[in-house]
């Protein structure tokens, strides 16, 4: 008898709970089956499928977003194109790149920012301001200053492979001076970090493409919500370049010269 | 008229005095040095500076009583100088003023002090009772002139202060420095005294240069030059000295001591007429943080100026002739325009610096395992023209290829010259990675 009364007593406390919960909403509390609404505006991330997922529908205006990426595939930014070239069109000043992936190492050839193919994405080249540091503490600092300035769109930081040196209390400070300044900024960072605790409200990973997996693949690792198990396959943002890899089998033979192109086809 | 007048005792030093002065003329323009006091008339600027209260802490800022100065007020300058020597002698003001002032605090009186207590004559009131003439040949127009000037009946005439055109004060530090950091304090003085100047003579800073003094002739037999020169520039000018204190602090974090300096110097380069800062009516407009230009000098000095840069698109076929970086310090303000049509969707988002040589295995590429192409080949040839290096001339085979780890990557067949045909006798191709797919 006690027992089916305690579970009586319970079910009618939560419901009072549920009924506190949706006659207001507290800041920071959401119910742990949806999507929490978030403190700061959302913007789309250019894919309908993964606005669906994040609270508040979008990339958030202000704060800390991290990718983690795979260490050979640091470059792998996809994701994140639309919704730059969306805040570029929207407002002034320009988008702050941080850093640079690399494919094999520190060693290897350093990756530039290739600007006639980020200009048909619709990111012009004058307003991309790229910033070499190869330490990760001159990243962060630059980080800092670039979210401090009243101009910058948006901060895009690629952290190095070697993730000893970030501390969590320094991306805090990143994310509380991106929420205080009201700027995106977003952190890049190899897969090894998903071990790692973060201060960013909103974590994902973005796999390697395969030929059996084709697409984005992105998995939500951390969102103000319940937690996503499955992992989204996004349509690619490039449709000239899908129709292109379409047009041909993948088995193409590689001798033969069936198409030649001189110059540039205005996108 | 209102009158102020500022007594800035003997221990503070000159550079502060200057600062003082400096302070004042951003008030008014009528800022004049009689005898020991600093006065200023305020009577035009009131209104501006929100009443006299408004002005004074303008004025004296925070830490004024510590410094031992001391203000006093009145309709003409030589009743606010008198009120100011009482104050320094510890006694109280009149209670009808400027009649019952003490004729020992006017300057003008101060020759005949002791016949005017001989004939009874202690205050302003009892020497105006005497009558004109007979004060005037006994003790001269001055005294009299001074009179009527203290009670408003004649034009007050000063020989007001006025600014140099450029900036240049030097102060002695006050210790030797040894490294280039310990200037930061004296800097610090001497960049609050700019921002004064600056303010005074509405203008903003474009270029600056602090030199400062070595105190040995030479140092291990190697003769010394007696200063040593930092030269800074800012984009847009400004009055602001939370940036300037910000590039000079970065500058000196880098900058070596030939030996240990003794004395600091800050002059003006460059100025331009200062517009005041614009902001806007509507609330989303006004973004909280610092302008652009400020964050490009910052991160320029500290990580260099090739570090931070803008990418140009240029008119050319070759990838690594379709952008050149631009320095974006030296870049500032000019918007460069793309050339149109140089954008390619099919093209990769990253280039590599310099192409690397792949590893070919049976014919077939490998950059961390084999590479499969996925497209036709896209050929491109151009830079004939440019004869001056031998790398300037392409022939190649572009492909889109696959890697298991890295995604899509963007790689090269480099094709034979014709010219060369026989020389490149072995048959093996030469492959290249360029570039990788977002």
């Amino acid at each position: 008898m006690v027992s089916i009364y305690t579970v009586q007593k319970y079910s009618y406390q939560s419901k009072t709970m549920a009924a506190v919960l949706s006659a207001r909403d507290l800041p920071g509390v959401w119910p742990a089956h949806a999507l929490a609404t978030p403190s700061v505006a959302a913007y789309a991330t250019g894919f309908a499928a993964l606005d669906a997922e994040l609270p508040g529908g979008g990339w958030p205006e202000a704060g800390l977003v991290e990718l983690l990426l795979p260490a050979q595939a640091q470059h792998r930014w996809l994701v994140l194109l639309p919704a730059l070239a969306a805040r570029l069109r929207q407002h002034s000043g320009p988008l702050v790149l941080i850093g640079a992936p690399s494919l094999l190492g520190p060693q290897a050839p350093a990756l530039e920012p290739f600007s006639p193919a980020l200009a048909a994405q619709g990111m012009p080249a004058h307003r991309l301001l790229c910033i070499n540091a190869t330490s990760a503490a001159q990243r962060l600092w630059a980080c800092e200053q670039a979210l401090r300035c009243a101009d910058t769109v948006a901060v895009v930081a690629w952290l190095p492979a070697r993730e000893g040196t970030v501390q969590p209390a320094a991306l805090r400070r990143l994310h509380v001076g991106a929420v205080d300044y009201g700027k995106p900024l977003f952190v890049l960072r190899s897969v090894q970090a998903q071990q790692a605790s973060t201060p960013a409200p909103l974590r994902l990973e973005v796999a390697v493409e395969s030929d059996h997996a084709p697409g984005l693949q992105v998995r939500i690792l951390k969102r103000r919500g319940p937690p996503l198990h499955s992992t989204l396959a996004l349509r690619s943002p490039l449709p000239r370049l899908d129709a292109l890899l379409q047009a041909r089998p993948s088995t193409a033979v590689s001798g033969e010269v069936s198409h030649a192109l001189v110059g540039a086809v205005p996108a | 008229m209102h009158w102020l007048a500022l007594y800035l005792p003997d221990t503070i030093a000159a550079a502060d005095r200057e600062t003082w002065r400096l302070r004042a003329l951003h008030l008014t323009p009528r800022v004049a040095q009689v005898d020991e006091a600093l006065v200023l008339e305020v009577s035009a600027s009131l209104r501006l500076w929100g009443g006299a209260d408004r002005l004074l802490q303008q004025l004296l800022g925070s830490n004024w009583h510590l410094a031992g100065v001391l203000y006093a007020q009145a309709a003409t300058y030589l009743i606010a100088i008198a009120l100011l020597r009482l104050q320094r002698l510890g006694q109280p003001p009149p209670q009808s003023c400027p009649q019952q002032l003490p004729l020992s605090v006017l300057g003008a009186a101060q020759p005949h002090l002791s016949v005017l207590a001989r004939v009874g004559c202690t205050t302003w009131g009892d020497l105006r009772a005497l009558p004109r003439a007979g004060v005037a040949r006994r003790f001269g127009l001055p005294l009299l002139e001074a009179l009527d000037a203290a009670h408003g009946e004649r034009v007050e005439t000063c020989t007001w202060l006025t600014l140099p055109e450029d900036f240049d004060l030097r102060l002695e530090l006050p210790a030797l420095a040894t490294s280039a950091p310990e200037l930061m304090w004296t800097a610090q003085r001497l960049l609050s005294a700019l921002q004064a100047w600056l303010r005074a003579r509405q203008r903003g800073v474009l270029a600056i240069e602090l030199e400062w003094a070595l105190d040995l002739k030479r140092l291990d037999g190697v003769l010394l030059p007696p200063t040593q020169r930092l030269t800074l520039r800012t984009a847009e000018p400004t009055q602001s000295t939370d940036h300037l204190r910000r590039l000079v602090g970065e500058h000196l974090a880098r900058a070596a001591l030939a030996a240990p300096a003794n004395a600091l110097r800050l002059r003006t380069l460059e100025t331009a007429p200062w517009a005041g800062a614009s902001t806007s009516l509507l609330p989303q407009d006004l973004r909280k943080g610092e302008k652009l230009h400020e964050l490009v000098e910052r991160l320029s000095v500290r990580l260099g100026a090739e570090q931070v840069r803008w990418p140009q698109t240029l008119a050319d076929h070759r990838p690594e002739h379709r952008q050149r970086w631009v320095n974006a310090r030296d870049a500032q303000g000019q918007s460069v325009a793309s050339p149109v049509g140089n954008q390619d969707a099919l093209l990769p988002t990253w280039l590599l610096r310099e192409p690397l040589p792949l590893r070919v295995v049976q014919g077939q590429p490998y950059f961390q395992g084999p590479l499969h192409t996925l497209t036709s080949p896209q050929r491109i040839e151009g830079g004939w023209w440019d004869t001056a290096t031998a790398e300037g001339t392409v022939l190649r085979d572009y492909f889109v290829a696959r890697s298991a780890q890295s995604g899509l990557l963007w790689i090269y067949r480099e094709r034979a010259r014709v010219g060369a045909t026989h020389a490149a006798s072995d048959t093996t191709e030469r492959w290249f990675l360029h570039g990788a797919y977002a």
